[in-house]
């Protein structure tokens, strides 16, 4: 420690003062702290004594003198402006014009400080208004606005085969083979589909997500190896059998500890054993970005080749997803054309594969559809992000309208100073800049705030667990863009909030002012104040209509019949290594036994598979044609949701059974086809014959199948979606190594999980299963987002009451304080306080009224912007509406009656004395 | 007008001759009887502002060079000054004798 404070640190303790005091007294004040530290050194004090004082002297002293510095007027000393010899015209103008801008600056800060009530109100109103803002901007942002977090992603798009049923397909590979082969459009072009897998090898059979892909696929993403090497051609093309597999950063550090000997390991997937050879390095923290990154949320990357199905990839019909990189300079709209020219070539030369799969659908009825990737990724949120968007919007607008009567509240109380300003000479640009310097300053001090409550907005978002279609990624970026937004709300809140006052002060009648006692001289601001109010009622009057439809919406869906019960079914999914079980008696036995075991389990009523289980997001479709009807053309077939089912499913779904029989154990692999149909099935195809022992055929099927049974209409995906035709076909006929278990529990259906799993490994120690889930769960999943919309809306709406209610009541208050003067009259010459009243509150109405008419047209047209997110309910629902229109009514007859009642008990002669 | 106690007290430390910052932070305790334990920045701001009212000024002159560090920059009371300080004080000397007229105060 040495004896003498080293100077230089002492400087940094006085850089905490303004540049003007430092150059005037800095190095006297340099010593002075110098010496009073080596002083207290010398009288034995610690390091931490010696600087405490001397720190804690700076934080007491140096913001009051920067606080001075600022407020200062007095023009520089002489002999300082003598130093700096550029003291030209312009720059001495510069001054002034700062120097007046601080000069109306310091007002605006002397009146709030007179008035804080005023200033912490306006603040913290449109600080409010600004955070609700500032958050769904920010996530707008994050998901909507900034692009995927790929190299280049501008030019990653999406490949899609479109038909009536699905816009958003699957390809062939041979629709993948001629893409491919279009370089003036496309850079490179991918097949890969995340799928299940199946990792044996390990104490309990587990189950990864697997993306399979061609090698294209990670150079269309620009994805790099972080270790060892990803795939070549060679290895992922279908026929070549390279057993090989990439997996991310993720799994390597999880399931091999980061361990470098991971590259060159096996792991058993889907029963063949595959060698890691390399590491996928994210591009970004896939756990943090929107739609958990899409295309690399997975744990590990297998060769096209290795992809289960039965007689090649070649012949597969439409399994995989598509993903492109569009060549420097190719456009979406030329890929579509080219892609169009592909599909009439391909379905001309009926080289695509006849049929197979149950999502396939006749290949003339297809067109090759090609969107940007992000649209792909995140199009689904965007109804609910703006809605939300739009929502806080009006919120703040109401803020603002809010703010802005207080600010004309008080220019009318200032209208004697303003005058008498204006009359000593002060121009009224100079009063009207006044005011807008205050509006800027309320609206700066706002959106500081209001960028803090944004992040706890969207901490509060986060924490009512939004839907899928709301994502709030993690990495929210606190950007230059987020800033920028916030700073243009702020100027449009300056704008709103101070062009009212602003303009009226710019115009102010002097004489009149200045002669009349200024209460008198308010009647000018009223038609400013009744439009603001009719403004503020009618946005208030929207919120609260729409906030009605997606409540109406939200038990609409709550309310849609589903077609079966929910409560107490146990679900799970599996799928078998196509290698053990290629056989489809090998499936079928696996089937049957596992069912008896399920069904030993203590707490299951009654068990059975479907492939896809309904809400479960699985799920295909069929065409088919009815034997004795006329054959439509293939692109025209009918198509009827397609589940495979074994015994007992309606039974545990409590799917009624409307006429002929379930399915029986008979019907399997040795026994003629048959199929059940639901009421919409029959009564669509059927419509006046009986279904039962009709014949129908389906490209899946070999021969063709009897209806042997009607059972009633079920949901398959949302509980909103139209009901569609659905072909239940017999499990043990179409044996396939994907399928899922329900099973009807006298207990909680949970509780089952484990005996359930046993009963499983008991058929096949092997097998894993998962999604584990009861069936309400999934239904309650599909429905959050009506949810989570009809709660903030409400919540939105209840704001806009909120200050609604406080403005209308302000303005009247305000209005009636005003009038006092000559309401006292008015009594004192015999009207009576009912007359008084009345007319205030029938003023009051009227504008209501107004506002009303404004506001549900308002709703209506907001409304339309949420028919993607409205379900059971039109935007013009007139119970929604008129509903909303009640509830303003009601708000505002009760902020208006209050002050008017104290206006009709004015005392008339304390009124006129004041005087 | 009254003047702040801190203005007063440097105006006081000042009047005998001139000094330096914390010769005038060490003169302020001494006068007060380790009273008023003035910090540096508490010292200059005020200094600060009566240095640009005018009411003390830097000086020039430096006492001889054997007891002086080169650097240190000296204090001495303006003509306005010392008249500010003569008005507190004679204010205060009038208080005092109201003070004890009434009573107040023990006869020194």
């Amino acid at each position: 420690m040495p004896d003498v404070t080293p100077r230089r640190l002492v400087w940094w303790l006085v850089r905490a003062y303004p540049p003007r005091f430092r150059q005037d007294v800095g190095l006297g004040l340099v010593d002075a702290i110098q010496d009073r530290m080596d002083a207290r050194r010398a009288a034995g004090a610690t390091a931490f004594g010696v600087w405490t004082p001397a720190i804690l002297d700076t934080l007491r002293n140096a913001p009051p003198e920067w606080m001075r510095a600022a407020l200062d007027r007095t023009p520089r000393q002489p002999d300082s402006i003598a130093h700096q010899p550029r003291n030209t015209g312009r720059e001495a103008r510069g001054r002034t014009m700062i120097d007046r801008l601080l000069q109306d600056i310091r007002y605006a800060l002397r009146l709030w400080r007179r008035k804080p009530g005023f200033a912490f109100v306006a603040i913290l109103t449109l600080a409010l208004g600004v955070g609700a803002n500032t958050a769904m901007f920010t996530i707008v942002n994050a998901v909507l606005l900034r692009p995927l977090p790929y190299h280049n992603a501008d030019r990653i798009v999406s490949v899609w085969g479109r038909t009536s049923a699905f816009p958003r397909g699957l390809l062939t590979y041979r629709e993948f083979e001629e893409s491919a082969k279009l370089p003036q459009t496309f850079e490179s072009v991918a097949l890969w589909l995340p799928q299940s897998v199946n990792i044996t090898g390990t104490d309990e059979p587990q189950r990864l997500v697997g993306t399979f892909v061609t090698a294209s696929f990670f150079e269309v993403l620009g994805l790099r190896a972080e270790r060892g090497r990803l795939f070549t051609n060679e290895e992922s093309a279908p026929g070549t059998v390279k057993p090989v597999a990439v997996i991310t950063h993720t799994t390597w550090q999880r399931r091999f500890n980061g361990d470098p000997g991971a590259i060159g390991a096996t792991m058993i997937v889907n029963g063949v054993p595959l060698t890691v050879i390399g590491v996928l390095q994210p591009p970004f923290d896939p756990d943090r970005a929107p739609s958990d990154g899409y295309y690399i949320s997975t744990d590990l990357f297998i060769p096209l080749a290795q992809f289960p199905t039965p007689n090649g990839l070649a012949a597969a019909g439409p399994v995989m997803l598509g993903v492109a990189r569009l060549a420097p300079g190719a456009t979406v709209a030329r890929a579509a054309s080219d892609l169009d020219l592909i599909q009439k070539r391909l379905a001309a030369d009926g080289s695509q594969p006849a049929a197979s799969g149950p999502s396939f659908t006749a290949a003339s009825g297809r067109t090759l559809f090609v969107e940007p990737a992000q649209e792909s990724v995140v199009g689904t949120s965007r109804p609910a992000l703006m809605l939300l968007f739009a929502a806080v919007g009006v919120v703040l607008l109401i803020a603002c309208v809010n703010v802005s009567q207080l600010l004309l509240a008080r220019a009318v109380d200032r209208d004697r100073e303003i005058a008498l300003r204006a009359a000593l000479g002060a121009s009224r640009g100079a009063v009207t800049r006044q005011l807008t310097v205050e509006a800027l300053l309320l609206a700066f001090v706002a959106s500081i705030v209001g960028l803090g409550l944004g992040r706890f907005a969207i901490a509060g978002l986060a924490w009512l667990r939004p839907p899928a279609s709301v994502p709030i990624p993690t990495d929210l970026p606190f950007d230059a863009v987020v800033l920028l937004f916030n700073g243009a709300v702020a100027l449009a809140v300056a704008l709103v909030c101070g062009l009212a006052p602003a303009v009226r002060a710019a115009r102010p009648d002097l004489a009149r002012t200045l002669q009349a006692g200024f209460r008198r001289a308010s009647g000018t601001g009223r038609r400013t104040r009744d439009t603001f109010m009719v403004v503020e009622m009618a946005m208030s009057v929207a919120l609260v209509a729409l906030s009605a439809l997606l409540i109406q919406s939200l038990l609409a869906v709550q309310q849609a019949p589903l077609g079966f019960d929910a409560s107490n079914v146990f679900t799970l999914q599996f799928r078998l290594p196509q290698a053990k079980y290629a056989k489809p008696e090998d499936i079928a036995r696996f089937f049957k036994a596992t069912i008896e075991n399920v069904r030993a389990v203590p707490g299951v009523q009654s068990a059975a598979l479907v492939r896809a289980v309904p809400f479960s997001g699985n799920g295909g479709t069929v065409a088919y044609n009815v034997e004795g009807q006329p054959q439509p053309d293939p692109a025209s077939a009918p198509q009827a949701l397609f589940h495979l089912v074994t015994p007992d499913y309606f039974k545990t779904m409590r799917i009624p059974i409307l006429e002929g029989r379930d399915f029986t154990d008979r019907d399997d692999l040795t026994t003629p086809l048959v199929a059940v149909v639901n009421e919409t099935f029959a009564r669509r195809v059927f419509p006046d014959e009986d279904a039962i022992g009709k014949h129908i055929t389906t490209p899946q099927t070999k021969g063709p199948i009897t209806i042997v049974g009607v059972v009633g209409d079920a949901k398959h995906y949302t509980s909103t979606e139209p009901q569609r035709a659905q072909l239940y076909a017999a499990h043990y006929q179409v044996p396939l190594i994907f399928s899922s278990l329900v099973a009807r529990t006298n207990v909680a259906p949970m509780s089952i999980t484990d005996s359930v799993r046993k009963a499983i490994w008991a058929v096949d120690k092997d097998q894993p299963v998962w999604s584990i889930y009861s069936l309400e769960t999934a239904v309650d999943r599909t429905q959050g987002q009506s949810r989570f919309l009809a709660l903030l809306l409400g919540i939105f709406a209840s704001v806009a009451l909120l200050l609604a209610g406080v403005g209308i009541y302000g303005v009247t208050a305000y209005g009636v304080a005003q009038r006092t003067h000559e309401i006292g009259i008015r009594l004192a010459l015999g009207a009576s306080g009912e007359r008084v009243l009345r007319e205030i509150v029938g003023r009051g109405a009227r504008l209501t009224l107004i506002a009303v008419a404004i506001g549900l047209a308002v709703a209506v047209l907001m409304g339309r912007l949420a028919t993607a997110v409205l379900f059971g309910v039109k935007p013009t629902d007139p119970a929604a509406l008129a509903g909303a229109a009640a509830i303003l009514a009601l708000v505002s007859l009760a902020a208006t009656y209050l002050p008017a009642r104290r206006a009709a008990r004015v005392d008339p002669v304390l009124a006129l004395a004041e005087e | 007008m009254t003047l702040r106690p801190v203005e007063f007290h440097i105006l006081l430390a000042l009047a005998a001759e001139e000094r330096h910052g914390y010769a005038l932070l060490q003169e302020v305790a001494s006068l007060t009887e380790g009273e008023l334990q003035l910090e540096p920045g508490t010292l200059y701001r005020a200094l600060h502002r009566m240095l640009k009212d005018g009411w003390v000024v830097e000086s020039a002159r430096r006492p001889a060079a054997d007891v002086d560090d080169e650097r240190r920059r000296y204090y001495r009371l303006a003509p306005l000054g010392r008249r500010i300080a003569a008005a507190e004080a004679e204010r205060l000397h009038r208080l005092v004798t109201i003070a004890r007229a009434h009573r107040l105060l023990a006869r020194a």
